[in-house]
């Protein structure tokens, strides 16, 4: 499946804003030698066999292409006559599964640039898991505009929630911090989404990561979604350049079992994500102790410097009564939001710290009238419920992990705590107050 | 009978003797999480009690669902 954006021939073209001018060539990992041939054969191109053979890097072997054996990617540095044979490799040959243009360029160490391919291969895949057929060209304007716009245009309106946790006055974008959303997953080919490289996981037997509910595309979006969004104003993302890891731990229809949240979390953790959101959890009655085995979970993660945000829960009807947080963020080990409205009252849904023992509310986020991603073709939608609130105050989080590298685990929560807006409410409800990003 | 057990140990070799133990005790192992330390599976309900006595073993639960509202409600 091709990816490049355009299928002409003609005199060479400038690189993508944004990418280096070489290319990613996904290969058939049964058969590499097929795919080396066809990239000489049909493209011209001379690849080193693997990395092993060119520890100084592309340039200073004088090959064409290395390929990076174990992940099954070849880099490749085409002359300017060459690029339209390697774009059209997708095509051409069956060995060859996909053709991308590289989008940030890498430090010669060996082990750096495996990593980096790696990434590059998880944008691939990405590409490969949503898509339903071959795409050549950009054939939608919102497509069109999110290849001119580009991630890092600066947003001229944003979310109310936005606003209220102070995103807008904020320099930190999240950059260097990885996020996880463990949720319904993600909608790739959103257009927002499309530029982004994400790293996924589906944990849900016989269901791809493609988001078929919703949910996790809403939640992903406000806690990591770009500051430019090509489906247009206000942005709706809190930390736009986190490192953003999608798990589905819950089906398209949106169940999921302990053994699949479970085994994303330790997959979150396992990919060295700092913060893990989970706008998810079950109904717990007044005087039900907490889960002691997500509860060692949370400990360890606080202790490997992994912070577990967690929604509270939506099962309050305030005033007549206030139902008790939920599980799993009835553990004291997990961070649990509560939401509030744009008025920065308690949302009527909202659990309350009403079990005690650990079924504390912990902090507040946006979680009443929140717009973010919705899966295509709506787009974007606005809905409410804690689920909404926690992904906020994932991606603040996430901006105050990036202003120093000892805010992890316990000392991020408790960062996040001391630095939250005061509110007129009881703790029961909004723990410390609303979260807000740094300065 | 879905269940979840936390395991006390974290280093890798101690914590597989103990999801081998556990396997003996009879539980069908599904995932074995070792960066949380905790392993998943389904167990006979007479073999519950011989699965907690695992020494290493710090608990076990039922496993639970959870479900999201309806995709199109206002509130999720």
């Amino acid at each position: 499946m091709a990816t490049s954006r355009s299928r002409r021939g003609g005199p060479p073209e400038e690189p993508e804003v944004g990418t280096t001018g070489r290319y990613l060539v996904l290969l058939d990992e049964r058969d590499l030698a097929a795919g080396a041939r066809a990239m000489r054969r049909q493209a011209g191109v001379r690849a080193v066999a693997s990395a092993s053979e060119a520890p100084e890097g592309l340039e200073a072997s004088g090959a064409d292409a290395i390929i990076f054996d174990d992940i099954g990617v070849a880099v490749v540095d085409a002359r300017p006559d060459r690029v339209a044979s390697v774009r059209a490799l997708a095509e051409s040959a069956p060995s060859i599964l996909a053709v991308e243009p590289e989008r940030y360029v890498y430090a010669i160490d060996s082990a750096e640039y495996a990593r980096g391919y790696r990434d590059g291969v998880a944008d691939l895949v990405r590409r490969l898991d949503g898509g339903a057929g071959p795409e050549q060209e950009a054939t939608t304007s919102l497509e069109a505009a999110a290849a001119a716009a580009g991630p890092g245009a600066a947003a001229t309106s944003y979310t109310w929630g936005l606003t209220a946790t102070g995103v807008p006055a904020t320099t930190r974008t999240g950059r260097g911090i990885k996020l996880a959303v463990l949720d319904t997953g993600i909608d790739v080919r959103h257009p927002d989404v499309a530029r982004r490289t994400i790293m996924l996981a589906s944990f849900i037997p016989g269901q791809t990561v493609h988001d078929g509910h919703g949910h996790g595309t809403h939640c992903a979006g406000t806690a990591a979604g770009v500051a430019n969004p090509s489906t247009g104003q206000p942005r709706y993302g809190v930390a736009s350049r986190a490192g953003l890891h999608v798990g589905k731990v819950l089906s398209n229809q949106g169940s999921g079992t302990d053994q699949q949240i479970l085994a994303g979390i330790n997959w979150a953790i396992n990919m060295g994500c700092h913060i893990i959101s989970m706008s998810l959890g079950a109904p717990t009655s007044p005087g039900q102790s907490y889960s002691q085995v997500y509860e060692q979970v949370g400990r360890r993660a606080l202790a490997r410097g992994v912070l577990i945000v967690a929604a509270a829960g939506n099962e309050s009807s305030r005033p007549f009564q206030i139902a008790p947080v939920g599980h799993p963020a009835n553990c004291p080990s997990f961070l649990a939001v509560a939401a509030v409205d744009p008025n920065l009252a308690i949302a009527s849904f909202s659990c309350g710290g009403v079990n005690g023992g650990g079924g504390e509310v912990n902090i507040a986020g946006p979680g009443v009238a929140v717009e973010s991603a919705w899966p295509r073709p709506v787009l974007r939608r606005t809905i409410a419920g804690t689920s909404m609130a926690t992904p906020h105050v994932a991606g603040l989080a996430a901006l105050w992990a990036e202003t120093d590298p000892a805010l992890r685990g316990q000392a991020l929560w408790d960062q996040l705590v001391a630095s939250a807006k005061r509110l007129p409410l009881p703790a029961r409800d909004v723990g410390a107050g609303l979260a807000q990003a740094p300065v | 009978m879905a269940v979840t057990c936390s395991v006390a140990a974290t280093e890798p070799a101690a914590f597989d003797d103990v999801v081998e133990r556990c396997r003996r005790a009879g539980l069908e192992v599904a995932e074995r999480l070792g960066a949380i330390g905790v392993v998943t599976g389904t167990v006979d309900e007479s073999a519950l009690a011989r699965l907690a006595a695992v020494p290493g073993v710090t608990a076990v639960e039922r496993a639970r669902s959870v479900q999201l509202g309806d995709p199109d409600a206002p509130v999720q």
